[in-house]
């Protein structure tokens, strides 16, 4: 399991690392992309994680009794209600959008467009044989992106201050997946390892699931979406 | 009906991955998508995939003859609208007249790839007018369609991590990329760990002479191979004749099979045993009907066959006819988004577990194509008709 676990995380870090030195990550950090670009890099974080505290449901419904408890807790704190305090996941991301200038209609837009993909993942033709296998596939895309938050969304917050000038109290959704969220990361990773067990996973099976579900780069797929690489080195426009 | 307007995307879709065979290495799909408008504002979609080592056709001068030669035809022809027929032959034949008014041939190039586009174009415009799907031409005599994999020439490493693939997929029926130094490990290696309840069939898209055709076919027999396709290039021979007389592995022609001649020729000289039909190689629907017509005279089983990198459109079309033919041994298409990396349909038209696939029932070919996604991919794009007044 050991193995396992080393071997997700080097897929992982691999994936993480191609997303930060794309162009077009690097023309944000630099401050080289347009605002367009940024706007479009919002949009498509907010796109991909606006239904999110759906897809921890169903990976809720579906966890082995080890992973019951951690996913639970991912669950309500991403709904808001892990404490009397505490905003919904989805709230940040849309004071996000709002921050950036998304009127009303964009905000809509946005919604759609996230429900939208809901509703590939639930009918576009599924190349799985059980929920046993489509479970493990969302579970590995879940927590990839837990850790390559918890080790990249300072720095995206911080290219989102300097160079798309969003103040420090609209970016709280980057501050929740950040460093401090460490902690999720390694706790998806544990939970992923009682999934394969629970469920009797062989090795092979788990290997082939995990090259089948990043044969592209999730993070480039999902956040560059629509976006150019030509966009990211043009003139900005102030 | 008129056609007043439309529009060609040559396309340039990247690929997840890049997907090899003897003759070539492709990293994107370079699909021709041909738009046509109708005089009531019906749009119908039409592929084809211009292959010069098939057809001769590059997508330049596809583009060149669809704009010169197949529009004018079209723009200047009325078209009388279509009815559910249970004779899609008889149904499409004005089109084929019409279309067959522009010469099909300039010394070595057919214009298979280009027909195909403005036929499927024109099928889907006149269905989508009257409501109607494919079906109402093509009923579909089964409930589903069940697709093969194909695994591409490569290292038997990168072979064996496919075939993981499609074994976790469930797919049963698999297709290898023959021609190389590495063909035989590769197919053996598949074997070993698929075992002997996977069909395996393979395809040397021409690479070999008669010799080493027979030669490969000899290693490959403890295998339990289903048909070995196009071992030979496309050329007339009688290396053909004396290949079917020595091969212990029932042959499919394919790049040897583009027009109705070479279908004909090919039934008289009984030298294949399949017949690998592809829309856009064949032509569009209704060349691809007369050869499966012919073939089912002669005893010839089928394939319905794909190109590599088809889009939505051609996966539906060849949805259709693999629903509809009453005999058909196996299918391959639908690779959707398995394969490139954004598909042009709202809806994805990919295969699922097992390779089965639904039939399709929505009006025309049953995809809805996002034409915002043909201008992304467009390498290039022509106006045509009023479009080009338009935008001039």
């Amino acid at each position: 399991m050991e193995n396992l676990c080393s071997l997700i995380e080097t897929n992982y870090a691999a994936q993480t690392t191609e997303f930060v030195e794309s162009g077009i990550f690097r023309a944000l950090e630099n401050g080289a992309a347009n605002l367009t670009v940024y706007d479009k890099f919002i949009a498509n974080i907010c796109r991909t994680h606006l239904k999110s505290p759906q897809i921890l449901a169903f990976l809720y419904a579906i966890a082995p009794p080890k992973a019951v408890e951690n996913l639970r807790s991912n669950l309500l704190e991403e709904l808001g209600l892990d404490t009397n305090e505490s905003v919904s996941h989805p709230s940040l991301l849309i004071d996000l959008a709002r921050s950036a200038g998304f009127d009303t209609e964009s905000l809509k837009s946005l919604e759609n467009a996230a429900q939208e993909e809901l509703r590939h993942v639930i009918c576009d033709p599924i190349l799985f044989g059980t929920l046993k296998e489509i479970g493990l596939s969302i579970l590995l895309e879940t927590v990839s992106f837990e850790w390559m938050l918890s080790r990249t969304a300072s720095r995206t917050a911080r290219f989102l201050t300097t160079h798309r000038s969003l103040p420090p109290e609209h970016l709280q959704w980057f501050h929740h997946h950040s460093e401090v969220d460490i902690k999720h990361a390694a706790e998806g990773l544990a939970a992923i390892a009682d999934y394969v067990e629970f469920y009797q996973f062989e090795p092979d099976e788990v290997e082939t699931i995990l090259d089948v579900t990043f044969r592209n780069n999730v993070f480039i797929k999902r956040y560059f979406r629509e976006i150019e690489i030509g966009e990211s080195s043009g003139a900005r426009n102030q | 009906m008129r056609i007043i307007s439309g529009k060609i995307y040559a396309l340039q879709i990247p690929f997840v991955e890049a997907f090899a065979h003897s003759t070539k290495n492709r990293r994107f799909s370079d699909s021709i998508v041909v738009r046509l408008t109708a005089d009531d504002g019906t749009n119908g979609f039409g592929e084809g995939l211009a292959r010069e080592y098939v057809t001769g056709e590059t997508a330049e001068t596809s583009l060149q003859y669809i704009k010169k030669c197949l529009f004018p035809l079209i723009e200047a022809s009325a078209f009388a609208e279509l009815d559910a027929s249970p004779n899609a032959l008889e149904a499409l034949t004005p089109i084929d007249e019409i279309l067959s008014a522009a010469a099909n041939s300039s010394g070595e190039i057919i214009w298979n790839a280009a027909r195909s586009a403005v036929e499927l174009a024109l099928i889907d415009c006149l269905l989508k007018r009257r409501r109607m799907s494919l079906a109402a031409l093509l009923p579909p005599r089964r409930k589903q369609v069940v697709y093969s994999g194909v695994i591409t020439a490569g290292t038997p490493e990168k072979a064996l991590q496919h075939a993981r693939h499609f074994k976790l997929f469930g797919i049963n029926h698999l297709k290898i990329k023959i021609g190389d130094e590495q063909s035989v490990d590769r197919v053996a290696a598949i074997r070993k760990l698929l075992g002997a309840s996977v069909s395996l069939r393979v395809d040397a898209n021409g690479a070999y002479s008669a010799a080493e055709a027979i030669g490969v076919i000899k290693e490959l027999a403890p295998f339990s191979i289903e048909s070995i396709e196009q071992p030979l290039p496309r050329r007339p021979s009688s290396d053909d004749a004396f290949l079917k007389k020595h091969s212990t592995i029932p042959l499919m022609a394919d790049e040897s099979l583009v027009t109705l001649k070479d279908a004909e020729n090919l039934c008289n000289s009984a030298s294949f045993d399949f017949f690998n039909l592809r829309v856009s190689k064949c032509g569009g629907i209704f060349n691809t009907l007369k050869i499966a017509a012919l073939a089912a005279k002669s005893g010839v089983r089928l394939q319905i066959g794909c190109q590599v990198g088809e889009t939505a459109i051609l996966s539906a079309v060849g949805r259709h006819l693999a629903a509809h033919f009453a005999d058909i041994e196996f299918v391959e298409g639908s690779f959707g988004n398995l394969l490139l990396t954004e598909d042009i349909s709202r809806d994805a038209v990919n295969f699922g577990y097992g390779g089965r696939a639904p039939i399709l029932r929505g009006d025309g070919f049953g995809v809805e194509i996002r034409e915002e996604l043909l201008e992304k991919f467009a390498a290039a794009t022509v106006s045509l008709g009023r479009e080009k007044s338009i935008n001039a």
